[in-house]
């Protein structure tokens, strides 16, 4: 029997499989190697990159929490300059499709480190981090605002003709509006959702326990909340969704396609174990195949 | 500091032995021949948690040798909880060898190890290393009482001269750890593993004594493989740890962040801009 089609097409980008390793938590995939078959991914979501340089937020940056963690990184990246003169090129030849991530506070921001990302071979598709939680309320400003997202996007989309994907918060009250103005400013996809704002404080200190006070939660305990938010995202929009929060297994990586997610992306599991996203693609072959079906598009939004 | 690449990868250990040293402190010997014959003093192992659902936890690796590796580690939380809970004949995977490790070149004659409470669990190989070079290794260890030393006995079977220190004075010396190590007769090199409060002390002391330090550093991990960035310190531009980085736009800062889980967890503490 023909192995079940995996591949995905996000705009003009195609994946051999469906799985994103999620920005910021894979680094640029080479930290990965000794320790999961990266021929076994779609794609690598690489860190955030700004205009000018960041240093990040103060540690600690992070707090384990019950079934999952909270992160406070703050952005920590080199700027798009340096970036482009130093980093970029070791992005080249990998057995992935590589996908670079646009942070900003500023559309005009949005749009210039797009522009000069996207410019390089080595960048397949630009994802636009409009809602980290991590650097004051400027960060989410974006995301929490469909007129903001609205022009943030349309900024990118003039910017580049690469594969957008724009990365959604769940930290708003009607995801959807803000999913339909994404796809109508010339979004190709969209990743629903970024991380739950969350605090936690030392009992003994009477302190916050993030240098930042507050962060990003992710993992297993979000699990509920991206998955009504892909469901949602699905009856608003057209284009494809990255689904993501909290997959650590086929289960549920299975719902979140049932629920109208194209493709995955894999976060915190990696801290798991860094197999998971090789375990799930296997998964998934063997889910579609013993019930007779031959591609992953046959169970996507299923659940509508 | 030399950050070698490692061999690492996902070993398939198996629990040979479980011990508990005292209450809370377990000691795992795991058969993992290959992972005992690579590891270098100072590394540690990302443990993949046996039930999911939770990040990998950051152990040192406490000894290594022919058969395998074995972690000494305090039971504080739900992972550890979840180690502590392993048997004989238990299967746990691990992530590793990790990070640099101390840097034991230049043959140091005369020795100090200083450990605060866990700490101890990431000293022992660089004491074995340096004894067996036939160095004199004093092991300056403090813990809040008596209760909470384990494994001095080990150090002493090995040679070392052992140096105790409590906050209760309930075993050596009442008072910080810091405080044994003598004006006169103080060692060339000091390896410090511990709370951040007593690597800070081993640094002031060693700035202020002219001695050269290196301290095994503590953070939050998230995927301890230098992929996520939440476990960073800053450091001197110009060491040779000093990650790639630009000038920070704002203050001029001769300080970079390093991650502590890829170019540490060791380093020199004159480098340290923390």
């Amino acid at each position: 029997m023909v192995a079940p089609d995996l591949s995905v097409e996000l705009g003009r980008l195609k994946l051999a499989y469906p799985t994103l390793m999620g920005s910021g938590c894979y680094g640029s995939g080479e930290e990965f190697a000794p320790f999961a078959d990266l021929t076994k991914i779609g794609g690598v979501v690489l860190k955030s990159v700004t205009r000018a340089p960041r240093l990040g937020n103060p540690v600690p940056r992070l707090v384990h929490t019950p079934a999952g963690m909270l992160n406070a990184i703050g952005l920590q990246n080199p700027g798009i300059d340096w970036y482009l003169q130093r980093d970029v090129a070791k992005f080249a030849g990998k057995p992935y499709r590589v996908i670079g991530s646009v942070a900003g506070f500023a559309v005009d921001d949005y749009a210039y480190v797009t522009e000069h990302l996207a410019a390089r071979d080595e960048i397949e598709a630009i994802e636009l981090n409009i809602s980290c939680p991590n650097v004051g309320s400027e960060g989410e400003t974006f995301a929490c605002d469909p007129k903001l997202t609205s022009k943030v996007v349309a900024a990118a989309r003039a910017a580049t003709d690469k594969t957008l994907i724009v990365k959604l918060s769940p930290n708003v009250t009607d995801i959807a509006s803000i999913a339909h103005e994404a796809q109508a400013a010339g979004a190709d996809a969209l990743a629903v959702v970024n991380t739950v704002r969350g605090m936690a404080i030392d009992t003994n200190t009477w302190r916050p326990r993030l240098g930042n006070v507050t962060g990003g939660l992710s993992g297993p305990a979000i699990r509920p909340i991206a998955l009504l938010a892909v469901y949602e995202v699905a009856r608003a929009v057209t284009i494809p969704i990255v689904g993501q929060g909290g997959i650590e297994t086929l289960s549920d990586a299975l719902e979140f396609f049932l629920a109208g997610a194209s493709a995955i992306s894999i976060g915190t599991a990696n801290f798991t174990d860094p197999r998971i996203p090789e375990r799930i693609v296997d998964g998934l072959a063997g889910y579609l195949s013993e019930r007779g079906l031959t591609s992953l598009r046959d169970i996507v939004g299923k659940a509508h | 500091m030399e950050t070698l690449s490692t061999p690492a990868r996902v070993f398939a250990t198996t629990v040979a032995d479980r011990r508990e040293c005292a209450p809370g402190v377990v000691l795992l010997s795991l058969s993992a021949p290959e992972l005992g014959r690579v590891t270098r003093p100072g590394q540690y192992v990302m443990a993949v948690p046996p039930g999911g659902e939770r990040a990998g936890t950051a152990l040192g690796i406490y000894d290594a040798g022919e058969t395998g590796i074995s972690l000494l580690f305090f039971v504080s939380g739900p992972r550890t909880s979840e180690l502590a809970g392993l048997r004989p004949g238990d299967a746990l995977d691990l992530l590793g060898p990790l990070g640099n490790g101390f840097d034991l070149s230049g043959d140091p004659r005369d020795v100090g190890i200083v450990a605060g409470g866990v700490g101890i669990a990431s000293v022992l190989l660089p004491a074995i290393a340096l004894r067996r070079a036939g160095a004199r290794v004093r092991l300056y260890y403090g813990a809040r009482s008596a209760a909470h030393l384990v494994e001095a006995q080990r150090f002493a079977d090995e040679g070392c001269e052992v140096l105790l220190a409590t906050d209760d004075g309930s075993a050596g010396h009442r008072g910080y750890v810091t405080e044994l190590i003598g004006r006169d007769d103080a060692p060339g090199l000091l390896l410090a593993c511990g709370p951040s409060p007593m690597l800070r002390a081993v640094e002031r002391l060693a700035n202020e004594r002219g001695i050269r330090a290196q301290l095994s550093l503590e953070e939050t991990f998230a995927c301890g493989v230098g992929g996520c960035w939440g476990c960073v310190v800053p450091i001197a531009r110009e060491s040779a740890q000093a990650p790639n980085f630009p000038p920070a736009s704002a203050g001029g800062s001769d300080a970079v962040n390093a991650r502590i889980c890829k170019e540490g967890p060791v380093f020199w503490a004159h480098e340290l801009r923390w």
